[in-house]
């Protein structure tokens, strides 16, 4: 499994797509970061929430493990890639821990980058830090879900093969579905692992994302059905994937 | 042990039979010529053997075993596909690095085959910007890689240059005689009847002929000898005794079809007629290649 994972690592780190798009998320953070804590005032209790929970590490690892597995359809990698690995199973398996590790790595980049710059601007202007402890478990907590939706990336990708459908319809299914869902079906939208789910694993109160209806699983019970989403998108990819034939 | 048996494999698409209980072997040490029209099932089953398309039915394998479960798959078996793939923004160099990390061969292997395929000051450009030449060059290196026994290659000759194909031809020759098993498919008919010891012919999916390559020439209708004498009529006659069907052929020169130079010549030492020229004239390869797939067109 080792060469495996390094090969995929490889793939991640030689091309522009992974920098831009990681690119993309830091700067994105960091601007939020540095408006958040530039304008207007904050209190003890609300900085951590109002400051600190800027990382967007979470929506670009999931687009990243998407472009990253449908990519090798797109590009007909795939050929090369079941050459030099023909178990598919371990294949995945080496892919799906790869955007986990990227997606974990990104995320405490980014962390450590608001981290530094929330304290930074915060102090400069005599506004109140949290506690070091609690940006630690916040990044924690960050860097766990970042991991968890790469693999989901992963098992996503495997599924649809056409990678514009995929990119656009996970897009929906975050911007659009879980919103209406949290709305109209907040029982469902607690299960969501694009919105509710990991939103409660990192914390984040209902309220704060406007899913003020959403009875949001405490962060044991979200992290255990993650892992389950997780574990049956991957069973899914690697069963489709056993049975395709590569033309 | 064959160093690659494909026994009955047979597959379907649809509607379309792409290959009906095909079986051929290869042996080591030899170079195997694997021809067939378009869409006759060539890469159909080179992607089976490789284990890239599921086989309806038979068997295909390296030393007995399946491509999915040989220990090191890169370090045993090298293969280039007709439409091998690169990311277009990577640079072959890192192409390589990922193959040669997922099979778990040393980093400064890629530099060895780069060299090997002539391709060291393009490594670092992007793919993208790759010619079709280069880009076979790049699938060779890939297959090269883990130094494997088998090589399998599909129509590698495709976009190369005329010294490109020399070096391949000379490539697939080298390998062959380090005691590698190649296998290698092409429409290229005058290169690969300077290059290959054995030839597998298919059309339809079906095998059509298979063996070495000057056995299935003379096996073809038309092969004969082309045979000469001061004494033509005495040779005619030498030969019509012995039951001989002959044509006059160019320059005085007679054509027996269908025999032999030894039946030819016992035949004209019956007559006591000195020959001048005793030579096999076995038809071209693109002959026969059409005659075995009825005249498809390549």
């Amino acid at each position: 499994m080792k060469p495996l994972l390094l090969a995929e690592l490889i793939k991640l780190r030689t091309t522009r797509t992974f920098y831009a798009l990681a690119g993309v998320a830091v700067g994105l953070s960091l601007l939020v970061t540095v408006l958040t804590a530039s304008i207007g005032d904050t209190t003890q209790e609300d900085v951590l929430n109002d400051v600190f929970r800027n990382d967007a590490s979470t929506l670009f690892i999931l687009i990243l493990a998407i472009v990253g597995i449908s990519g090798e359809w797109r590009h007909r990698t795939i050929t090369s890639s079941l050459l030099a690995a023909p178990d598919r199973i371990r294949f995945l398996a080496a892919k799906t821990l790869a955007f986990a590790a990227a997606g974990a790595l990104l995320s405490v980049a980014i962390s450590i980058s608001i981290a530094i710059v929330a304290y930074a601007i915060l102090g400069a202007r005599d506004q109140p830090t949290p506690p070091l402890g609690d940006v630690i478990e916040l990044l924690g907590r960050n860097v766990g879900v970042a991991a968890l939706l790469g693999a989901l990336g992963v098992g996503i990708g495997s599924l649809l093969r056409n990678q514009p459908v995929a990119i656009v319809g996970i897009l929906i299914m975050v911007f659009v579905v879980d919103s209406l869902l949290g709305q109209f079906a907040p029982g469902v939208e607690v299960f969501s692992p694009t919105g509710a789910l990991p939103n409660a694993i990192q914390g984040i109160d209902p309220s704060n994302i406007g899913m003020d209806k959403v009875d949001f699983l405490a962060v044991v019970p979200a992290l255990g059905v993650m892992l389950l989403w997780i574990g049956a998108l991957y069973g899914a990819g690697a069963a489709l994937l056993i049975s395709r034939d590569v033309e | 042990m064959a160093a690659i048996e494909i026994t009955g494999v047979s597959k379907r698409f649809g509607s379309v039979q792409a290959v009906s209980d095909l079986s051929f072997e290869v042996d080591s040490g030899r170079v195997t010529g694997f021809l067939g029209p378009n869409g006759a099932g060539k890469s159909t089953t080179l992607r089976m053997l490789l284990g890239l398309v599921h086989a309806d039915g038979g068997t295909a394998t390296f030393g007995g075993r399946r491509y999915a479960d040989l220990d090191h798959p890169s370090a045993e078996v090298g293969a280039v596909l007709e439409d091998a793939s690169f990311h277009p923004g990577r640079s072959g160099r890192n192409h390589l690095r990922i193959l040669a990390a997922a099979g778990g061969h040393p980093a400064s292997r890629v530099e060895e085959v780069l060299e090997l395929v002539g391709l060291t000051t393009a490594a670092g450009r992007r793919v993208s910007g790759y010619s079709m030449g280069m880009r076979q060059r790049l699938g060779i290196a890939a297959a090269l890689l883990g130094d494997p026994e088998v090589l399998i290659l599909d129509e590698p000759a495709n976009g190369l240059d005329p010294p490109g194909i020399r070096w391949m031809r000379d490539m697939l020759r080298s390998e062959a005689g380090r005691g590698r098993a190649v296998l290698v498919s092409s429409h290229l008919l005058s290169e690969v009847s300077q290059s290959v010891d054995d030839i597998v012919v298919i059309s339809h999916g079906e095998l059509r002929a298979r063996g070495p390559l000057d056995q299935v020439l003379g096996q073809a209708k038309g092969g004969g000898t082309r045979v000469r004498a001061e004494d033509r009529e005495a040779l005619a006659a030498a030969l019509e005794a012995a039951g001989i069907e002959f044509s006059s052929g160019e320059g005085g020169a007679l054509i027996a079809g269908g025999t032999s130079p030894e039946a030819v010549g016992a035949a004209a030492n019956q007559g006591n007629v000195a020959l001048s020229e005793l030579v096999s004239v076995g038809r071209s390869l693109e002959d026969v290649f059409f005659e075995l797939t009825a005249g498809e067109k390549e």
